[in-house]
């Protein structure tokens, strides 16, 4: 399915996308995820095509709302069979077993007051899918949940879409969501500026709000001092740092530079760049350590087994040339 | 703590004020010589059954109504607000005028009708208009606040679920704002059957229970009030206070 979709109020936005499995638009809160999500499923006037101009009750498909959007008035069954025609019986029928495919048999009679986040969410998606929907559409699928349940519901998630068999959009600011799907799209400025797989969007994001959107903590303005056939020498402030592909940009030229925290290294046999531990954070498994380079801010993510270097510390780090991602210069937000 | 205290006192001191008059009503009641006037019974009747037809047409027009101005914004949308609560702003009596000047045998809208065979001064219909007016505002007010605090996004997905925007309505719109429709309803329907001033002036016959109360009490007295009072309490709270407890047990969503 290849989806358009040109939206002017309450946000300016025009995307186009093609959707098969499980794609992710990523964006920034307030972005107009939403409302192209609404859009989609005829809720706001737009242009969108399959589907222009169809009333919402025409359009196949299935919307999931932030917070889900459970009728609180009916229990998780009726909820489910809100979609269903024919007896009373049989539509119960119908919506056991699709409580069934999401693993929720035994909750049918729950109101949905009585059901934990993760549990709406899979009420909602079976009410969904009781629809029949071509596409499904889920609006920030990890809000209402806790950070220590999240990814494990979110993986349930995207294996019972996956196994719905329906094509899915999932809008989210966050990029944890981005890295499970199965393409991704970054919306910028109401235009998707760059789409692939999330590895290769992860890896290579088109310019610093891409990069700050998929997770790149460390974004800079540098400037390129030379090039050759396969790597270039790039300056940010005092920093001299080798990159590979330098794809196009002359020596001279000012580019954006993104590094990973990940990808920072710290040295021990005395090469790399000299810098000053600012702060330490413990985050799950890892440590992120600020470090300061001559005024520089450099972020770097270690693992846990590596002890955490003491606050003040003075020690050096450097990147690998794969993972200093040049990107055209771009103008601060 | 000590001024606590002295607000629970204040606080008590009004309530008994306010439950005087009824518990008056209960100790001077003559309970052993309760005997209703002539055409109490008949009263009784006329207010039951033409206040339910009144509510009917409130229900029935007012809900479009209130759900309209619950859910769509437009340009002059206060002047419609205001046109709503002129009615309930206007004095009883006022009304009563309004509509005696508007319905009545000369009246510009009156005549008209009068000539179509229907009148509307003293007749069951003109009964059932001044409640009408009377009531209507009371239920807008309360079914469109009633409207407003059902989500929007519910509705939403009840249509993107594939259903109509009326199946909408009475799956989920109605459901989630029952409480406050009928609190709106039971409003109406004291409002409707205590109804007197506006009543007075363009329907004094039939005669409904207010009506017949005053005439009980200007030509016989005030002892011969007390059988059709006590009617009048027992038709009238039920409804209210059947709806005012249901929303008391039901669950907060």
């Amino acid at each position: 399915m290849r989806l358009h979709c040109l939206l002017h109020t309450p946000v300016a936005l025009e995307v186009a996308l093609p959707l098969d499995g499980f794609t992710v638009l990523l964006g920034r809160s307030g972005a107009g995820k939403t409302c192209l999500l609404k859009a989609i499923a005829g809720l706001l006037p737009a242009r969108t095509e399959p589907w222009n101009g169809w009333p919402p009750q025409r359009r196949p498909v299935g919307y999931l709302p932030q917070g889900y959007g459970l009728f609180p008035h009916l229990r998780a069954w009726q909820n489910v069979a809100f979609a269903l025609n024919g007896a009373r019986a049989e539509r119960r029928r119908r919506a056991a077993a699709l409580l069934e495919r999401v693993g929720l048999r035994e909750f049918a009679e729950r109101y949905p007051r009585e059901l934990s986040g993760g549990q709406q969410q899979r009420v909602a998606l079976a009410r969904a899918l009781a629809h029949e929907p071509e596409l499904l559409l889920l609006d920030e699928p990890t809000s209402a949940q806790d950070v220590v349940t999240r990814d494990a519901l979110l993986a349930e998630l995207v294996d019972l879409v996956r196994a719905a068999g329906v094509p899915a959009l999932a809008a989210t600011h966050d990029f944890h969501v981005a890295a499970l799907a199965d393409r991704l799209a970054v919306l910028v400025d109401g235009r998707i500026v760059q789409q692939g797989s999330p590895g290769a969007v992860f890896a290579r994001p088109a310019d610093r709000k891409a990069a700050r959107l998929v997770g790149v903590s460390n974004v800079y303005r540098g400037r390129v001092v030379e090039t050759d056939a396969t790597r270039s020498v790039v300056e940010i402030a005092a920093l001299r740092l080798a990159a590979e592909s330098c794809a196009g940009f002359a020596p001279g030229a000012e580019v954006d530079v993104a590094i990973r925290a990940e990808a920072v290294t710290l040295c021990t046999d005395g090469k790399g760049w000299p810098a000053r531990v600012a702060a330490v954070r413990a985050e799950g498994l890892q440590h992120r350590v600020i470090l300061d380079s001559a005024g520089l801010r450099v972020e770097a993510l270690l693992a846990a087994s590596l002890s955490a270097p003491p606050l003040g510390a003075v020690l050096r780090f450097d990147v690998a040339p794969g993972h200093v991602h040049l990107m055209p210069a771009r103008p601060e937000s | 703590m000590n001024s606590q205290r002295t607000l629970a006192f204040a606080g008590g001191l009004v309530t008994a004020a306010l439950a005087l008059p009824f518990a008056g009503l209960l100790w001077s009641t003559p309970w052993t010589r309760l005997k209703y006037a002539q055409g109490d019974i008949a009263a009784l009747c006329v207010s039951v059954g033409y206040t339910l037809i009144a509510l009917l047409i409130v229900m029935v027009l007012g809900t479009p109504l209130a759900w309209w101005l619950a859910r769509h914004r437009f340009r002059g949308k206060w002047l419609v607000d205001a046109l709503v609560l002129l009615p309930l702003l206007t004095p009883p009596l006022a009304m009563g005028l309004l509509l005696a000047i508007s319905f009545g045998p000369y009246g510009w809208a009156g005549q008209p009708l009068q000539t179509l065979g229907l009148m509307l001064t003293n007749t069951p219909a003109a009964f059932v208009l001044a409640q009408v007016y009377a009531a209507a505002p009371y239920y807008i007010v309360s079914a469109r606040a009633a409207f407003e605090n059902v989500p929007r996004e519910l509705e939403q997905i009840g249509l993107s679920l594939g259903r109509t925007p009326w199946q909408v309505f009475w799956r989920v719109t109605v459901p989630l704002s029952a409480l406050g429709l009928a609190a709106g309803v039971a409003l109406a329907w004291v409002r409707a059957l205590g109804e007197f001033g506006v009543v007075l002036i363009i329907a004094y016959f039939p005669q409904g229970i207010p009506v017949k109360l005053w005439v009980n009490l200007q030509d016989l007295g005030l002892d011969a009030v007390y059988p059709l009072l006590w009617t009048f309490f027992v038709v009238a709270l039920p409804l209210p206070l059947m709806l005012g407890l249901a929303s008391r047990r039901q669950p907060v969503y």
